[in-house]
């Protein structure tokens, strides 16, 4: 088993730099996912991993080996498709079995291991099919345990889900995760999908423009966004946004949004202070406003546009300046559109990024 | 819509398709299907195999047996018959023209009826060459009965009207042409012996009158004498022997460059587009153009010759292209082909090749398998398809090869079965052995095919 370190990994297609000096390092057995909007560069970073593009500038070492240069079957890796892959002249039992064959590994080991990942992925029953008689979800099951069949150190996925339906998806989604733990491999798992993100990986990375912006844990990544375009692209909703101005009231600093003031958290004081501009931008996520019916204290005062009742919350639509923001409300909270509904911020929830770099600030 | 209404909408059928596609079956069957039909039957069929005899001398008669062609007739008897003026003109077609005349009997009272061309002597005739009139004949012989039977109709079996004396002057009011027709005896397949008539156009008749052959009948069989024919021909054996040669060595050559050429397009080198372009010029040159071109590198005075003398590695020119030298005609035909008919493979293969997913080939290569095992574990079974569809048409055309043939060697030193069709039709006129070469070909063609659709099953893996 081995962990991966990517090392300011640069890959250019022509003029376009699709990943810009990558480093990142995966721990041995963990799973990390690279998510991002498509065309961000994680299907490239992937397939540099692979071997499948090689990099035009950097590292990319799997245990103590540097495999920047070798071919993909030198790396001790395997990989299941976004298009599944799996090859349509081959019996389900000779798709899993083809890298075991293709490293002339003994037939009875191969045998046993085709069973193995077969009953893993639960087809054992559909070794002697062709895969033109099965269905997408079928053959998604047929490409990972042909990937698992060969044991490897590193098991690469691209978008392996994407092509399912949302409810196979979930399925999926959760089986997937539950193997992955139970078996040994060190995981990158390739996805746009930022909830299948969240649930299974162990650490995330979010890539925009071929730039890694921030590689933590999923709670972390959800909670404390390294910068505007994290907070914007996880969640959903995702976080809002809002820009306020910056005012020193006495050695208190505070925020206006239009005419309402903020009082940020007392931690975030001095760093606001030394903040010499005067705009800052405000992220809250959508959960994490309290809404009253009523006038209260510290609360902004907001009309409702949309109201959604999406079961497990209801889902508020609420003007404020020139923009909107999404409210997330108990299930119970009575509002019709038109109405008013009282927001309020708690300082804890709040957070802060530079109006121009866009950058978080924490203290 | 409710369940019942939707079951009935099913049923309504959609004819469109069948409309849309009938212009094209009438197409097929009245330019393609009927006039193949109509050539290959050249081939088996023997139009002129059976003379059928009748009972009595009319094509209205019972039939009383039939004799096939060529067999040895004894003509018992004949008579005259009327006949269209249109079939005058056939082959072994004897007349006998009957007068129609006015005399004085031998009672001194006028006599009108038919008479035979053989009694009546034309003396007169008008303008347009039409006899008017003349005389009886006398009959020769001392024995013979001085006078001339007049009859009511224009053969002797009708009822007589009266006689007439040599050289009693006649008019001659009208006359009929008649098709002799002849009582004929002999023996037919079965060893029975068969007695009718028939016209004379079908009977070749010796000297002496009473013997003749059947020279062809007016019923066809089946008859697999042209076939015996084609395959007797002295150059069937040489010419099914280099065809299948030159499709032996030409198939693999083209196949195995053709894919190594289509690899190359698809291996996303620079300049791919033009590799395309050059490999795809020879498709657009006629085969006897390039059989010439290459007549050109390889006779005495060619290319080929001047280039290993300039370059010293021989002192006289080679005679490549002679009877002595023939593996020199096959390889330079192999050549040839190869040159202009590569191309064709190689567009199906890339065709065949740009169907096949990338990541499907990158799984290939991720799991482990060199360029090698990816060629033959999952390029070429995934070609497969392309390459039977490829295989199909190359073998079809390579039993067709004909102006590379004969551009290189005149076609009598080496020759290949088309090279035999065209001898047999224009060359010997034999439409019925040209048939046979070409439904040879046809046969072979056909068999080839089913045979590369049924060893490269691809059912089970691309059905739905």
């Amino acid at each position: 088993m081995a962990d991966i370190k990517i090392e300011n990994v640069t890959k250019r297609f022509g003029d376009f730099i699709a990943v810009d000096d990558a480093t990142l390092t995966i721990r041995e057995n963990e799973f990390v996912v690279l998510l991002g909007p498509s065309g961000c560069g994680k299907t490239t970073l992937l397939r540099a991993v692979a071997g499948l593009g090689m990099a035009d500038e950097g590292r990319i070492r799997i245990g103590d080996r540097d495999v920047t240069y070798l071919p993909p079957r030198d790396r001790n890796i395997s990989m299941v498709f976004q298009s599944y892959a799996i090859f349509p002249h081959m019996k389900v039992s000779d798709n899993i079995a083809f890298g075991l064959k293709m490293r002339k590994t003994d037939p009875k080991l191969i045998d046993k291991r085709v069973k193995q990942s077969a009953e893993m992925m639960h087809i054992e029953g559909m070794l002697d099919r062709y895969p033109s008689k099965m269905s997408g979800g079928q053959r998604q099951r047929v490409a990972v345990a042909r990937a698992l069949a060969m044991d490897a150190e590193v098991l690469l996925m691209d978008e392996p889900l994407s092509n399912l339906d949302a409810l196979l998806r979930l399925e999926m989604r959760a089986e997937l995760k539950k193997l992955l733990a139970d078996i040994n491999a060190t995981t990158i798992y390739v996805t746009h999908d930022q909830i299948e993100a969240l649930s299974m990986g162990d650490r995330i990375a979010v890539m925009k423009d071929g730039i890694i912006q921030q590689c933590d844990a999923p709670g972390v990544v959800y909670d404390m966004p390294s910068n505007k375009f994290v907070g914007g692209f996880i969640g959903n909703p995702p976080m809002n946004f809002m820009t306020g101005q910056i005012r020193q009231d006495g050695d208190q600093v505070r925020v206006n949004i239009g005419d309402f003031s903020l009082t940020p958290a007392p931690a975030m004081q001095p760093l606001l202070r030394d903040y010499n501009k005067e705009q800052i931008i405000i992220g809250i996520r959508a959960e994490n406003m309290e809404t009253f019916n009523t006038s209260t204290d510290d609360a902004l005062k907001v009309s409702v546009q949309v109201v959604e009742p999406l079961g497990s919350q209801n889902l508020l639509t609420v003007k404020i300046g020139d923009g909107t923001v999404k409210v997330s409300t108990h299930p119970t909270f009575q509002i019709a559109p038109d109405e008013d509904v009282w927001l309020r911020f708690p300082a804890d929830k709040i957070r802060w990024f530079d109006h121009e770099s866009e950058m978080a600030l924490y203290p | 819509m409710s369940t019942n209404q939707q079951a009935r909408q099913k049923k309504k059928y959609n004819w469109a398709p069948y409309v849309l596609i009938l212009p094209s079956l009438v197409y097929l069957a009245v330019f393609f299907a009927w006039p193949m039909v109509r050539g290959l039957t050249l081939a088996v069929w023997n139009d002129e195999a059976n003379l059928i005899l009748q009972v009595e001398a009319s094509q209205n008669s019972d039939e009383a047996g039939k004799l096939p062609q060529g067999t040895a007739v004894a003509i018992l008897d004949q008579q005259g018959n009327e006949v269209p003026v249109d079939e005058l003109d056939e082959g072994n077609l004897q007349t006998e023209i009957w007068y129609q005349i006015t005399g004085l009997g031998t009672d001194g009272a006028p006599i009108s009826g038919w008479v035979p061309e053989a009694r009546i002597r034309v003396r007169e005739e008008n303008d347009a060459g039409t006899p008017t009139g003349g005389s009886v004949r006398t009959k020769l012989g001392s024995d013979a009965d001085p006078l001339t039977t007049i009859y009511a109709a224009e053969n002797e079996a009708s009822e007589i009207v009266g006689q007439l004396e040599a050289r009693t002057e006649v008019t001659i009011d009208g006359l009929t042409v008649l098709e002799v027709w002849y009582l004929v005896r002999g023996v037919d397949e079965d060893g029975t012996t068969v007695e009718g008539w028939s016209p004379s156009r079908y009977i070749q008749v010796f000297e002496e009158g009473t013997n003749g052959r059947v020279d062809r009948g007016n019923s066809g069989a089946l008859t697999s004498e042209y076939v015996q024919k084609m395959v007797n021909d002295r150059f069937f054996w040489p010419a099914l022997g280099t065809t299948l040669l030159l499709m032996v060595l030409i198939i693999p050559i083209q196949f195995i460059l053709a894919i190594i050429m289509a690899l190359v397009i698809q291996a996303n080198l620079k300049g791919q587009g033009l590799f395309l372009y050059v490999f795809a010029i020879p498709l657009a040159a006629s085969d006897l153009a390039v059989g010439i071109v290459w007549f050109s590198i390889f006779t005495t005075n060619g290319y080929l010759n001047t280039i290993l003398q300039g370059l010293g590695i021989i002192d006289a020119p080679v005679t490549y292209l002679s009877a002595e030298t023939r593996y020199w005609i096959i390889i330079a035909i192999v050549l040839a082909e190869v040159w202009r008919a590569t191309s064709i493979v190689m567009v199906i293969v890339v065709s065949g090749l740009q169907a096949i997913s990338s990541e499907v080939l990158e799984a290939a290569e991720l799991f482990g398998a060199g360029l090698w095992q990816r060629l033959r574990h999952v390029i070429l079974p995934l070609l497969k398809p392309s390459l039977q569809v490829a295989l199909i048409l190359r073998t079809i055309l390579a039993l067709q090869v004909f102006a590379v043939v004969v551009a290189l060697s005149g076609g009598d030193i080496v020759t290949v079965l088309a090279r035999e069709t065209y001898r047999q039709y224009f060359d010997f006129r034999n439409l019925n052995v040209a048939a046979s070469f070409a439904g040879f070909i046809l046969l072979i063609s056909m068999v080839s095919a089913v045979f590369y659709l049924r060893t490269i099953r691809t059912q089970e893996e691309v059905g739905a």
